[in-house]
């Protein structure tokens, strides 16, 4: 038998040890209906490996090897981030501004806008040497410059998807189509929450809308829905229905919470249920969840030091806030913090979307937090257990864009998968440490190309998993994070 | 009798005999290759040796492969000689290099024992069950015929007699449980039938009658209820993965709830499930389809379509068909398909070829990822009904019926027609944001294998601002000049408009269109944009009486509501259909013709299989899996689980059904007794003892029976997330009963932040927001979340299972939600009014929640709280002119005190469970 017997057999298990806890209930009706349970589970059953523990789990998990990272902070640049204009220096391109591009590089490519012949774009940042590792960065990071010794970077990411919602689906689901767990679904399953009162996954969005993939960006796919990401919102309840109604006071609230209980716990004086007792406890969850949560997912009671360290401020909703509070989650236990930034499409089509300006200032409002945090979570002795990603779903066009062949009045590049830059931090990675090589023109990686595969599979590495061996039984398959792909990229780990 | 008593005992039998093999290693048991050698190969070898892969060219997918010479030259299996096959000489191996699995541990020696006899015995393969035909079973025996007779016994339900049967044999149990009170049995009834508490009089009619037919007349009564349909469409919706959005991207709104109403209809009358299947399946191919059964193909419609630009249309129409395959497979047949798609199945008998000759069967439709959604069904309605049925008429006194046929689908879908996503090599021209053709000056595209012969007429839809474009088509082949028009502004609107081609033409031509317009004074901008073309011959009818041809060009243009539906392609435009290597649609490999998996019944018509003969195939009363699908999806509809618990999933790799014998018996009941109709067969089941125990389990069940999957209870479930929401305000008398329509939006604290869209959640008006869950509006990028919370599937594909989950989040909905407070405030303006005193109010409202006395604990319970709200006014803490926010003409704090009584009763395990 399969998922779902192990899960309900796991909620069973679950619902006989708070019977136990709550009602000292005679323990061989727990070992009795244990060694039922497993019999039932028959001959056609696999092995009950990464099976959860419980349907309800939030309690920490041992996960299939010692890890380096206990949690993980991903910071996705929705829309594509330029690699050309950050990290990925290209002085060739600088010379062939302005020509117009080589055949070459056209031939049978497909472009979500560029059409006919563009011209190429050399690079507007103005790039220097950092630290002591020498890393390349631009202009546009000068924070960011100032932490490459704590970094690596990899030059040679590739997808094979070029619009936004596929490429960025592709990236933390393991696929560009919809339906699939999500990489912190994956993890929470895996290894649980530190912290009971807190969801494991929670996913903060910024800049003024969600990314492109919606909601399937932080599913559970077929996990069950308890590991799907919990969107904490800027306005309003951080959580959804996390406030009591209007006029209820908190103690008030405690008080209908244990009538309902004791109502449910007479419930169970007569059917026996097992489930009733599951169900008294997530109430009671619920209701430490409504203290703990509004605590640890406001940045009011932060010092000021901390605010000018990162530029936040309690009374706006932006970027910088959202890397605060993800500092405070890992803090506090929970286990995987998706931060999604949209605005990266420069395009060129208006003074927004353009390299020089919108572009510009989106670096200016990410850089100075993420710089802050990784100097915040090192003083906290917190970053070598915090695996700190960032990336975009794939990079932008050594080509101006020319939409719909028409020369555009602002510099902007097109989508391009065949490369981009990420980087990772803290977790068991190299510091100060630069991986891959693309050509001239930062078209393609020439040197130790990594796909959107091997980076999940060496993020569930650092985490304690083999990705090939971290799978959930759906459909009568093994399904996993990586598909039937992935190599750990061992060059970048410490 | 008694030797059918016997062979129900099979699985026992079965047990003994495993038990005998291994304890003394008894070589004359026959092995069943189903129960004792698949599970093993399954386990321990398929990943290996299976449909993936067949490592040292050795696999165990069929017998013919397991055969087969492999690459050491000499097969691996030798019928009839276990010691001397190389498959036990490898599992038995020292050689840690050579013996199987490798890197694993070793086979135990009762299963190695197992393979080796069976190879002994011939290695005969088995069909799976799932694949065999339903036949028919005769329910076992009453126990008491081996001793004495009761009458109860001999009328003992078919269903019943399977259940104990099971009890009895597996767990010892000889009785199940008893029935439940009538009130138990009300709320149970309805929620499973209609997905809410009855409605008064029903409930009252029920409860007062104490003839022995009373039980029978609830579930006739509440068949009857037009909110049976909507219950039971809630079901069929996650099947057809239907919402009102388009998925991808933007997820921008999508026209559909036509079909969304069309199944609450099919539901209602009753319509026999092979039926229901074929109009949704293949409702375009009928002899001469209802606007209805047009509607019901919108079925396959739903699948998820991509207007991003840039997006390879291509590549996300063939996305679409692949989810039709997979969608038809494991909604309908109960089989994971999917992973057919790039390999052959790792563990049951379907060959990768096998999925592209389904695929064939969908890959002739006319849809094609274009942002209208074509081909779309224009809803005609009322006085423009009647205005095109006059013109049809007339029409058809003048035209052959297979003509006038064509003309009336032509109007009402403007199909069959070229997209003008399908022309390429752009010269100066393009589909602009991947969805309409545009040109710049001097510009050409091409359009492939167009078929001229007999064409007259070009007709075409188009926009522009600019008058003169002059757009001209050549043929490739000839060079000739097949069509020339100077195009008059349309003021930027869409228009549709004919020309006649300038002469006869032959056959199949590759067609260059181009365009030039003196008046575009910018050679880089746009000057005219189409949206499709077709060929046709003149309706030379329309020059005879002027005014009809005028009438259809007003029908042509009319503004009318839509429905994506299915259209097939007609002969000229047939696509081929080629495997994909390794699923990859970019890397073809042969050409496949539509067919099925050979291990199943043959398809009815090979010469010209099309969608149609697929629907027959799949509603023969021969294939295995329709059925059998059906009722288990049913039963745990109402059981909360499957017979097989993997509704997906029938194949190799499923659990074992509970009651095998039964879940045919089912089967075949549904298909031969009932003719596929649902409320008879619904009825059936809820007659049967089995569905009418109570649902109290006591130790020595939880023990024996921990999941009840025995059934030796009645079954407990949470409700579904639909049901929740209808249930709380149904008791609050809130509902709205409004059925049909385009989809409403309740309050709910999200709003779409969708990047480059306009599309906003705005909250119904007055009581539309009341209406009941089927209509909520679903955004499949960001749905309704208090039911996501509660495991509603997101309908990105078809999802032929809710898996439950019992989290804190539920609480925090059901206790904050302002939907669920708005009901709370309600049902404490009931409780208010009903009673005198707050016990009596507190009484009355636990008899409207859950139909039956409050017990005195509980009263006391909830009577405390209400003091406690009190408490809290004093205080100042909390209140209570904002709990009694939702009803702005009261202010009593007793009132208010009851709100939150009644907030904490929508609460209880049981208003949530259905027991």
């Amino acid at each position: 038998m399969k998922s779902l017997d192990l899960v309900s057999e796991a909620k069973l298990q679950e619902a006989i040890l708070n019977s136990r806890r709550a009602f000292m209930k005679d323990s061989a009706f727990g070992v009795g209906a244990l060694a039922l349970g497993q019999l039932l589970t028959g001959c056609t059953s696999p092995p009950t490996k990464g099976v959860p523990q419980s349907i309800n789990r939030l309690a920490g998990d041992l996960p299939m090897f010692p890890g380096k990272a206990k949690r993980i902070i991903y910071m996705h640049m929705a829309g594509g981030p330029s690699h050309l204009e950050l990290f990925d220096y290209k002085p060739a391109l600088e010379k062939l501004d302005g020509q117009e591009c080589p055949p070459s590089l056209l031939e049978g490519k497909r472009f979500a806008f560029i059409r006919g012949v563009p011209k190429m774009l050399g690079p507007l940042g103005r790039f220097k040497k950092h630290g002591e590792s020498g890393a390349l960065v631009s202009h546009f990071l000068p924070h960011f410059a100032d932490v490459v010794d704590d970094v690596t970077i990899i030059k040679s990411a590739f997808t094979d998807q070029f619009n936004h919602a596929p490429a960025q689906l592709l990236m933390q689901t393991g696929s560009a189509q919809l339906g699939r767990p999500s990489m912190g679904s994956w993890v929470t399953y895996g290894l649980g929450s530190e912290n009971e009162d807190l969801p494991g996954f929670m996913v903060l969005t910024s800049g003024g809308n969600n990314p492109d993939g919606g909601k399937a960006m932080w599913g559970s796919g077929f996990l069950p829905s308890v590991y799907q990401g919990v969107h904490c919102r800027s306005e309003g309840d951080p959580v959804l229905f996390l406030s009591n109604p209007k006029g209820m006071s908190r103690s008030l609230r405690k008080a209908s919470i244990d009538a309902i209980n004791a109502v449910n716990r007479e419930s169970h004086q007569h059917f026996q249920d097992p489930e009733i007792l599951t169900r008294i406890k997530q109430y009671e969850m619920a209701y430490r969840m409504q203290i703990e949560v509004p605590g640890v997912l406001s940045i009011d009671e932060e010092p000021p030091y901390i605010h000018d360290l990162y530029g936040s401020n309690p009374n706006t909703s932006s970027f910088a806030n959202n890397v605060l509070l993800a500092r405070k989650m890992v803090e506090n236990g929970v286990r995987f913090v998706q931060l999604y930034d949209w605005g990266w499409d420069a395009h060129g089509t208006n003074a927004d979307s353009s390299l020089d300006r919108g572009f510009a200032d989106k670096c200016a409002s990410i850089d100075r937090p993420i710089a802050a945090l990784l100097k915040d979570l090192k003083q906290r002795g917190l970053l070598d257990e915090t695996l700190v990603v960032w990336s975009g779903e794939f990079g932008r066009t050594p080509m101006q864009e020319n939409r719909n062949g028409v020369d555009l009045p602002f510099k902007g590049r097109d989508h391009h998968p065949y490369a981009f830059t990420m980087w990772m931090a803290g977790g068991g990675m190299k510091k100060g440490f630069t991986f891959g090589e693309t050509d001239e023109i930062g078209y393609y990686p020439i040197r130790d190309k990594v796909s959107v595969y091997d980076i999940q599979a060496t993020i569930l590495h650092q985490l304690g998993f083999d990705h090939e061996k971290f799978t959930f039984p759906f459909q009568g398959r093994d399904f996993r994070l990586t598909d039937v792909e992935g190599h750990v990229v061992k060059d970048v780990l410490a | 009798m008694q030797f059918k008593y016997m062979i129900s005992r099979t699985s026992l039998v079965l047990v003994v005999g495993l038990w005998i093999i291994m304890s003394c290693g008894d070589q004359d048991r026959r092995i069943d290759y189903n129960a004792h050698v698949k599970p093993i190969l399954n386990k321990h070898c398929i990943a290996c040796h299976g449909g993936v892969k067949q490592n040292g060219g050795f696999g165990l997918l069929t017998r013919e492969q397991a055969l087969a010479i492999t690459e050491s030259d000499r097969p691996a299996i030798v019928p009839g000689n276990g010691r001397a096959s190389q498959m036990i000489q490898r599992l038995t191996s020292d050689d840690p290099e050579l013996r199987m699995p490798l890197d694993a541990e070793p086979l135990s020696e009762e299963d190695i024992k197992i393979l080796e006899n069976w190879i002994d015995q011939g290695a005969n393969w088995d069909l799976h069950w799932a694949y065999k035909p339903v036949e028919k079973v005769e329910p076992p025996s009453p126990p008491e015929l081996l001793g004495a007779v009761g009458a109860d016994d001999l009328q003992k339900h078919p269903i019943d007699l399977f259940v104990i049967d099971k009890l009895r044999d597996d767990l010892d149990i000889h009785t199940q449980s008893p029935e439940a009170d009538k009130v138990t049995l009300l709320r149970r009834v309805s929620l499973d039938l209609i997905g809410i508490p009855a409605p008064a009089g029903i409930a009252e009619r029920f409860l007062g009658d104490d003839s022995h037919n009373a039980y029978e007349r609830l579930i006739d009564d509440l068949l009857a209820r037009p909110e049976y349909g909507e219950r039971w469409t809630s079901m069929w919706l996650d099947i057809a993965r239907y919402a009102d959005s388009k998925g991808f991207e933007r997820d921008p709104h999508r026209d559909i709830w036509h079909y969304r109403d069309w199944v609450i209809k099919a539901f209602n009358q009753d319509m026999p499930y092979d039926q229901f299947l074929t109009e949704q399946l293949a409702g375009d191919l009928l002899a001469d389809p209802s606007d209805e059964q047009l509607i019901a193909t919108a079925f396959h419609r739903n699948t998820s379509t991509n207007d991003e630009g840039g997006s390879d249309n291509e590549e996300y129409r063939t996305y679409a068909i692949l989810d039709r395959v997979n969608t038809t497979w494991e909604g309908i047949l109960g089989t994971t398909f999917a992973c057919v798609q790039c390999h052959s199945h790792p563990y049951d008998p379907f060959l990768q070829e096998d999925y592209y000759k389904f695929f064939a069967f969908f890959n002739n439709s006319r849809d094609a990822d274009t942002a209208p959604d074509y081909p779309l069904l224009r809803h005609f309605k009322g006085e423009d009904s009647t205005k095109l049925s006059e013109f049809i008429s007339w029409a058809g006194d003048r035209m052959s019926d297979e003509k006038v046929s064509e003309l009336e689908r032509f109007i009402k879908t403007w199909q069959p027609a070229y997209h003008s996503i399908e022309v390429d090599s752009f010269v100066r021209s393009d589909l602009y944001d991947t969805k309409y053709l545009g040109y710049r000056q001097n510009g050409s595209v091409r359009l492939k294998q167009v078929n001229l012969s007999d064409k007259e007429v070009l007709y075409f839809r188009y926009r522009t601002k600019l008058s003169n474009g002059i757009w001209q088509w050549y043929s490739l082949k000839t060079g000739d000049l097949v069509a020339s028009t100077t195009l008059p502004s349309t003021d930027d609107k869409w228009k549709i408009t004919s020309i006649p081609l300038t002469a006869y033409f032959n056959g199949k031509h590759d067609l260059v269109l181009t365009y030039s317009n003196p008046n575009l004074k910018d050679p880089d901008a746009r000057g005219v944009s189409f949206d499709w073309f077709r060929f046709d011959e003149d309706l030379q009818i329309l020059n005879e009486d002027r005014s009809k041809e005028k009438e259809f060009w007003n029908l042509m243009h009319l503004k009318t509501e839509t429905t994506p539906i299915m259209i097939e392609n007609p002969e000229e435009m047939k696509r081929e259909t080629r495997v994909f290597d390794r699923g990859n649609w970019l890397v073809e490999k042969e050409a496949v013709r539509p067919g099925i998996p050979e291990i199943l019944p043959p398809l009815s018509d090979t010469v010209a299989p099309n969608r149609m003969i697929l629907a027959k195939w799949i509603t023969t009363e021969k294939n295995p899996l329709t059925s059998r699908t059906m009722v288990n999806r049913i039963w745990a509809q109402i059981f909360g689980r499957g017979l097989v618990e993997t509704l997906e999933d029938l194949g190799s790799h499923s659990p074992r059904p509970s009651h095998p014998e039964l879940l045919d018996w089912l089967a075949y009941q549904f298909m031969h007794q009932h003719g596929w109709h649902l409320k008879s067969y619904l009825k059936k089941i809820l007659m049967s003892a089995t569905y009418k125990q109570q649902s109290v389990a006591n130790d020595e069940l939880l023990k024996k029976d921990p999941f009840n999957i025995y059934l030796s209870r009645g079954a407990r479930v949470r409700l579904t997330a639909e049901q929740m929401r209808d249930q709380a305000l149904t008791v609050s008398g809130l509902l709205c009963s409004d059925m049909y329509g385009p989809s409403i939006m309740p309050y709910q604290p999200i709003q779409w932040d969708v990047p480059y869209s306009r599309e906003r959640w705005e909250v119904s008006e007055g009581d539309q927001q009341h209406r009941r869950s089927v209509y909520i509006y679903w955004k499949r990028t960001i749905p309704y979340p208090a039911m996501m919370i509660f495991d509603a599937a997101a309908r990105d594909v078809c999802e032929a299972r809710r898996i439950q989950t019992n989290t804190p989040l539920h609480a925090l909905v059901t206790l904050n939600d302002p939907v669920y407070v708005e009901a709370a405030a309600h049902l404490a303006k009931k409780m208010y009014r009903q009673g005198e005193s707050t016990t009596e109010r507190i009484t009355e409202g636990y008899k409207i929640v859950l139909g039956t006395p409050i017990p005195l604990e509980k009263s006391a319970a909830f009577l405390a709280l209400f003091e406690k709200a009190k408490m809290s006014f004093e205080h100042g803490e909390s209140d209570p002119k904002e709990l009694l926010s939702f009803l702005p003409e009261e202010n009593d704090q007793d009132l208010a005190a009851l709100v939150v009584v009644a907030n904490a009763m929508l609460n209880m395990d049981e208003f949530i469970t259905k027991s």
